[in-house]
């Protein structure tokens, strides 16, 4: 069992906060299960009740435990923070979050822009379109519906390419050698349609977290992507840093 | 014929032509040949759209001729079912001006799978040019999709690029 550490420098409820995530992360806190109470947690690990109930309110925030008045403190499902600026595929998401995830083709076909797509592409609108519709499950339940579009003549082969085991971000820099180099992120509220709540498990009607993201290669844009997401299973994270 | 040209030695790729898949409305077709046929520097001819599934399988194929058929309001079809009294065409086209804008307008929305062409007969792109020319006869077709192993869409064949190779195996024979 990992211990608190007196030599080291770092705070302890940092150090706690660690050990008990690691607890999560690693299934010895299975899903649903009621974690020791603060005293038990007190004498197992030899801390204060202030660094206990610190630790815990900070696994709590960030989705791990939710507490239940007089019941106690349990374990809940993952809940994936996400940046804000990430340039991360959902598999690379998902392997950091160690969770079992698994992508569902639903659409993958030509068209031509529609809409203002061709506005968010950057291109004239006699260009052809890869449209790509999948949806992500963890643990075989739904979390995300994702739409993307992305100009064919750029890159083919998500045509071809097995979409349900390789991320297509890996397809665009590795196989069509296009290096993504910034994303542009819209953040909004999405009130699901009814074959969007059907797919998510969601009443229609139900509001749901929207994200619109551009991708860009240098100046040139490569691929909009339209996610929505359970507004349970997903959390927004940004790291501020104050600059000297 | 002579010559030993193949569907391959005629046809046109597959993306000259403006895809859609089924589940898109009439309207969205209708702005798609506007926009990627009429005014485009392109404008290959015939106006054709090709309609694809979830799968990118080519499911059908959609003129501007479909489409105007399928914003036709109902009662100017013909019916074969009934006996009906003799009508003047020119009487009904009047009334479809005056119905233009309230029910073509809403016939607009159907998907184009309602109104489109199914896709029914291919070529192999090794397949003889005289093969493509019997199918196109005898089907009432403008065009035909070209396919690789019996799977893959790689292009079209036309009737025009038919019609030039047949012309030109009887004047130079």
């Amino acid at each position: 069992m990992t211990l608190i550490d007196r030599d080291n420098p770092q705070k302890l409820y940092l150090q706690l906060y660690e050990i008990l995530r690691g607890k999560i992360e690693s299934g010895d806190w299975a899903v649903d299960t009621q974690i020791p109470t603060e005293e038990d947690l007190c004498k197992t690990y030899e801390v204060s009740k202030a660094t206990v109930r610190i630790a815990v309110s900070e696994l709590a925030r960030q989705g791990y435990l939710r507490r239940q008045q007089g019941k106690g403190t349990f374990v809940c499902k993952r809940i994936i923070p996400e940046g804000l600026s990430m340039v991360t595929s959902f598999k690379e998401l998902m392997l950091e979050a160690g969770v079992n995830f698994s992508t569902e083709v639903l659409a993958r076909t030509v068209i031509m822009p529609i809409d203002d797509l061709h506005i968010k592409l950057d291109i004239t609108e006699d260009k052809h379109i890869i449209y790509i519709k999948r949806l992500r499950l963890i643990d075989n339940e739904p979390i995300l519906l994702q739409e993307t579009y992305m100009p064919h003549h750029i890159c083919p082969l998500p045509l071809e390419e097995d979409l349900e085991n390789n991320s297509l971000l890996e397809i665009l820099e590795k196989k069509c050698g296009v290096k993504i180099t910034s994303v542009q992120d819209y953040i909004g509220i999405a009130y699901l349609n009814e074959e969007e709540g059907r797919l998510l498990g969601l009443p229609e009607g139900a509001a749901a977290l929207l994200v619109e993201q551009i991708f860009y290669s240098g100046k040139s844009k490569i691929k909009y992507t339209r996610s929505i997401k359970r507004p349970d299973r997903f959390k927004l994270f940004i790291e501020l840093e104050r600059k000297q | 014929m002579a010559g030993g040209k193949t569907v391959k030695d005629l046809m046109v790729d597959v993306f000259e032509f403006p895809h859609i898949p089924y589940w898109f409305s009439i309207r969205q077709a209708m702005r798609i040949i506007k926009k990627s046929v009429l005014e485009s520097a392109k404008c290959i001819r015939p106006i054709v759209i090709l309609v694809f599934d979830e799968k990118y399988n080519l499911v059908g194929t959609l003129t501007h001729i479909n489409i105007l058929k399928g914003i036709e309001p109902k009662f100017l079809k013909h019916t074969t079912k009934a006996q009906v009294p003799e009508y003047s065409q020119e009487g009904l086209s009047v009334i479809w001006d005056s119905l233009f804008d309230k029910e073509s307008a809403a016939l607009a929305e159907k998907p184009v799978s309602e109104v489109m062409v199914p896709a029914k007969l291919f070529v192999e792109q090794d397949d003889p040019v005289t093969k493509a020319a019997y199918l196109m006869l005898h089907n009432d077709a403008i065009l035909l999709p070209v396919l690789e192993n019996k799977k893959k869409l790689i292009g079209v064949v036309r009737m025009i690029e038919v019609f030039d190779e047949v012309s030109n195996a009887i004047l130079n024979e």
